[in-house]
C-alpha cells in the first residue's frame, strides 16, 4: 500500500511545482510585456491576474498531496478503551506494528500485567528451579527453535 | 515475535526469558555509550531478572555492578535488587536467614525506604518511571516480604504485608500480593476484599476484574453447597467476568470464566434459594443466563477456532489459554 | 510629516566578532554551568517519615475510595466507608493526633517547610548571581555603543530597552546596544538551552518562575491542616450515593454485543 501513496503524493508534488513554474513564468511575461507597451505608450498597464486554469491547478496539486498523504498514514488506534484493550488481548504486539515493521515504541502491553505479576514480590528462587525443571523437560530444544 | 528487554520478564514463559538471557552479552559489550537514557537502565533491570532466572549468574553479576556503578550502593532499587541477587544464590536455609538479617538491618535505618524511587524519576522525567505511580516504592520492604514467603512463613509474610499496606494503602501491588497470599491459604474472603483494594486503585483493570471473578468462583466452589453465600459468590462472579469483557473485546479469561459460572448456575437451576436483597448482587433471571451462556460459548469457540488457525490478528492468545478453553468446549460437546 | 531617511551607521564589521558572539557564548556556557550546578547542589528529596506517608496515603485511599466506589459492591463499599468515616473523624490516620484542630501550624516553625525555603532560596541564589555578574561584566566592556540593527522595526517605546547605554534622542529603535543583546539572549536562548540539556533543565527555569508562581495548590504543603482535610473528606464520602457499575451489566453485554 506505501507505493500506491507514495506514487500520489510524488504525483501531487510534481503538479504544484509545475503550478507554480507556470505562476512563475507568467509573472515573468506580464511584467515584461508591461516594461514593452509602457515604452510604446506610457499608460499604465493592466495589472491582470493569473489565468484560472494555473488557479486550478494549484488547488487539485494541494488535494492530491493531501490524498497521498493520508493514504499513507498507518491505521488509527482505537480511542474506545474496549477495543484497545481487545485489540491488546487479541493481536498482541502484533497489532502494534508501526509503519517499520517494529512494534511501537510506546507499546506497552496490557499496562496491568504488573498487578499479577508483581516484580516487586518476585520469587526468584521458585523462577529458578522451574526453569532448571524446564530445561531438564528438554525445554532447552523447544527454545533455541 | 522477539520479547523486549524493556519490559519486566517475571511473566514471560521460560523460553523467552531464555531469549532475553542470552541477549545479555550483546547488551553488556555495548554499554559504553556515552548518553544514557532511561530505556538503558531498564534493559539492565530486566536482563538481570532474566538472567538470575536463568541461572546466568555470571552475567547477572556483571548487570549488577553496572547499576550499582550508576545508582550507588545506597540507593533502594540497587539494594533491593542486590538482596534479590543474593537470595537467588543461596544455597540453603542459613544463607536465606542471613538475606533476611540484611534486609531488617537495612529497615531498621531507615524505616520508610521510600525515596529510592523518586531519585531515580528525578534523574529521568520519563514517563515510563513516572506511570504507574506505584511501581516499586519500598523496594526492600517488598522483598523481605517476597522472601519470608518463600521461605514458607507465610503468616509473617503477611503481617508484614499488612503493616505496609496500613501506612501506604494507595499501593496496588501490594494489595494484589496481599490477595494472591490469601487466595493460596484458601482464605477467600480476605483476598476478595484485598482484591477490591486494587480495583478501587485501578477501576478499569480489565484482568483483575477477571481475576477477582475466578477467586468468587473459586469460594462458591468450596464454600458447601449452603445455598445462600455460595450463590451470592457466584452472581458476583458472573458480574465480575461480564464487566472485564466489558473492558476488553475478546476477552478469552472473561469468556471463560463467564462460561464456567453459567454452566454450573444452568445445572443448580433448580435448587436456587430465595434471594434476598442486603445490598448484595443478585442473580439475573435464568433466561439472562442462558443467553450470556450462549454467548459465552459462540465467543469462545470463535476464538478457539480462529487462533488455531492462526489467522492474521488473532494470535495475541496465551496458547494455554486458548488449549483451556478448547477442552472446556470438548467437555461441553460442544466443538464447531 | 516628512519620511523619516533610512539611517545608516557605518559599523565596524569585527564588533560583530568580539561583541555578540562572545556574550552570545558565555550567556550559553552560564545557562549549561548553571544547570549542573543546581543538578549538584539539589539536596536530596526529603525522606518523609513513616507517619506522614501514612497520613497522605490514607486520604488518598479515601479520595480513591470517593472516586472509583462504583467498582464495588454496595456491601463492600459500605463496610469500606464506615471504617474510613469512622477512622478519618477520630483522627486515627494523623500524624500527631494531639495536635488534631489545634488550627493549621505556623509554617515559619516547621523545621521540614524551612528546608523547602532553602531549596528555592538556592534556586534563586543560582539565578541572582550569574545574572548579576554577566550583567556587570557588559556594563563594563561593551557599554556606550551600538552594535547591530534589529531585522524589524519597533516601536519607540523599545528605545529605552534596546539602546541602555546610548545617549541619542533621534536613533531608531532598531539599534540595538549591548546590553539589549544581553537581555535577548536571557529571553531568547530557552530553546537552545531545551535543546542541550534537555527539556527538563535548570537552565530554563528563569522562564518558568516568570510564568505562573505556584500554580497549584499544594495538597499536603505546610500550612494545610491535614484534621480539616480528613473531616472534609469523611464527610465526602458519608453522602456518596451508591451505584454499581455491576448493575445490568449482563444485560449491557447482551445488547453491546448482538447489537
Amino acid at each position: 500500500m506505501t507505493w500506491i501513496s507514495n506514487t500520489i503524493t510524488v504525483f501531487g508534488g510534481l503538479l504544484l511545482a509545475h503550478a507554480c513554474y507556470s505562476a512563475q513564468e507568467h509573472a515573468a511575461l506580464q511584467s515584461f510585456r508591461a516594461a514593452a507597451t509602457s515604452t510604446l505608450t506610457s499608460s499604465t498597464p493592466v495589472a491582470s491576474s493569473l489565468p484560472v486554469d494555473i488557479a486550478i491547478e494549484t488547488i487539485v496539486a494541494t488535494l492530491v498531496i493531501v490524498l497521498g498523504l493520508v493514504l499513507g498514514t498507518r491505521p488509527l488506534r482505537p480511542i474506545q478503551w474496549r477495543v484497545w484493550a481487545g485489540k491488546i488481548e487479541r493481536e498482541g504486539e502484533e497489532g502494534f506494528l508501526g509503519n517499520n515493521g517494529e512494534v511501537e515504541k510506546d507499546y506497552m502491553g496490557n499496562p496491568f500485567t504488573y498487578l499479577e505479576s508483581r516484580p516487586s514480590f518476585v520469587d526468584i528462587r521458585r523462577q529458578r528451579k522451574e526453569f532448571a525443571e524446564w530445561i531438564k523437560n528438554g525445554g532447552g530444544d523447544a527454545g533455541k527453535k | 515475535m522477539a520479547p523486549s528487554l524493556l519490559f519486566n520478564p517475571a511473566k514471560l514463559p521460560p523460553s523467552e526469558a531464555l531469549q532475553l538471557a542470552q541477549q545479555a552479552p550483546v547488551v553488556l559489550q555495548g554499554s559504553s555509550s556515552p548518553s544514557e537514557t532511561v530505556d538503558q537502565w531498564a534493559t539492565f533491570e530486566n536482563l538481570l531478572l532474566a538472567c538470575l532466572r536463568t541461572g546466568d549468574d555470571e552475567a547477572a553479576a556483571k548487570c549488577m555492578d553496572q547499576l550499582e556503578a550508576r545508582f550507588g550502593p545506597d540507593n533502594e532499587r540497587v539494594m533491593a535488587l542486590r538482596g534479590l541477587l543474593s537470595e537467588a544464590q543461596a544455597e540453603n536455609n542459613g544463607e536465606l536467614e542471613a538475606v533476611l538479617k540484611q534486609y531488617d538491618a537495612i529497615l531498621e535505618g531507615n524505616s520508610t525506604n521510600l525515596v529510592g524511587h523518586d531519585r531515580l524519576r528525578q534523574l529521568f522525567p520519563d514517563r515510563r518511571f513516572a506511570n504507574p505511580p506505584c511501581l516499586r516504592l519500598q523496594p526492600i520492604t517488598k522483598r523481605r516480604i517476597a522472601l519470608l514467603r518463600s521461605m514458607g512463613r507465610v503468616s509473617d509474610a503477611a503481617t508484614a504485608l499488612v503493616q505496609l499496606l496500613d501506612f501506604s494503602p494507595t499501593d496496588a501491588e501490594a494489595w494484589s500480593e496481599l490477595s494472591d497470599l490469601y487466595f493460596t491459604q484458601g482464605l477467600y474472603s480476605q483476598a476478595i476484599y484485598a482484591l477490591e483494594e486494587v480495583l478501587l486503585l485501578s477501576p478499569n483493570a480489565w484482568n483483575i476484574h477477571a481475576r477477582l471473578g475466578e477467586v468468587q468462583y473459586m469460594a462458591a466452589t468450596t464454600s458447601g453447597s449452603g445455598g445462600g453465600s455460595q450463590q451470592k459468590y457466584l452472581a458476583e462472579a458472573l458480574k465480575r467476568f461480564a464487566r472485564s469483557i466489558e473492558l476488553c473485546d475478546d476477552y478469552l479469561r472473561g469468556y471463560y470464566g463467564l462460561k464456567l459460572v453459567t454452566t454450573r448456575l444452568l445445572k443448580e437451576q433448580a435448587k436456587q434459594a430465595k434471594q434476598t436483597d442486603d445490598g448484595e448482587f443478585t442473580l439475573p433471571d435464568p433466561k439472562t443466563i442462558e443467553r450470556l451462556d450462549e454467548l459465552a460459548t459462540a465467543k469462545l469457540s470463535e476464538i478457539v477456532r480462529h487462533s488455531t488457525l492462526k489467522d492474521r490478528g488473532w494470535r495475541g492468545y496465551d496458547e494455554r489459554e486458548v488449549a483451556a478453553a478448547r477442552e472446556l468446549l470438548s467437555q461441553n460437546g460442544i466443538e464447531r | 510629516m516628512a519620511q523619516v531617511p533610512v539611517q545608516t551607521i557605518h559599523r565596524d564589521p569585527q564588533l560583530f566578532y568580539w561583541i555578540l558572539f562572545p556574550i552570545t557564548i558565555v550567556m550559553i556556557l552560564t545557562g549549561v554551568l548553571r544547570h549542573y550546578a543546581s543538578v549538584l547542589m539539589q539536596s536530596a528529596p526529603k525522606k518523609l517519615d513513616q507517619k506522614a506517608i501514612r497520613e497522605q496515603r490514607s486520604l488518598l485511599h479515601g479520595i480513591n475510595l470517593r472516586g472509583n466506589f462504583h467498582a464495588l459492591s454496595k456491601k463492600s463499599f459500605a463496610t469500606r466507608r464506615d471504617a474510613l468515616v469512622t477512622a478519618f473523624e477520630s483522627g486515627a490516620y494523623l500524624k500527631d493526633p494531639e495536635r488534631a484542630g489545634q488550627g493549621q501550624p505556623n509554617p515559619l516553625s516547621d523545621p521540614s517547610s524551612m528546608e523547602g525555603m532553602m531549596g528555592m532560596m538556592k534556586n534563586q541564589m543560582a539565578m541572582i548571581i550569574p545574572n548579576t555578574l554577566i550583567m556587570s561584566w557588559i556594563n563594563a566592556f561593551f557599554s556606550g555603543y551600538v552594535i547591530m540593527k534589529l531585522p524589524f522595526p519597533l516601536t519607540i517605546k523599545f528605545k529605552s530597552m534596546l539602546q541602555a547605554g546610548v545617549m541619542t534622542k533621534d536613533m531608531d529603535p532598531r539599534w540595538m546596544s549591548s546590553i539589549s543583546w544581553y537581555f535577548l539572549c536571557i529571553f531568547g536562548l530557552q530553546s537552545v538551552f531545551n535543546f542541550l540539556l534537555g527539556s527538563d533543565n535548570a537552565a530554563s527555569q528563569m522562564a518558568q518562575q516568570m510564568g505562573g508562581m505556584g500554580a497549584a495548590p499544594q495538597m499536603f504543603g505546610p500550612g494545610v491542616d491535614p484534621d480539616k482535610q480528613f473531616k472534609a473528606e469523611a464527610e465526602n464520602l458519608a453522602v456518596i450515593e451508591h451505584y454499581s457499575v455491576l448493575d445490568d451489566v449482563e444485560e449491557r453485554l447482551l445488547e453491546g454485543i448482538t447489537a
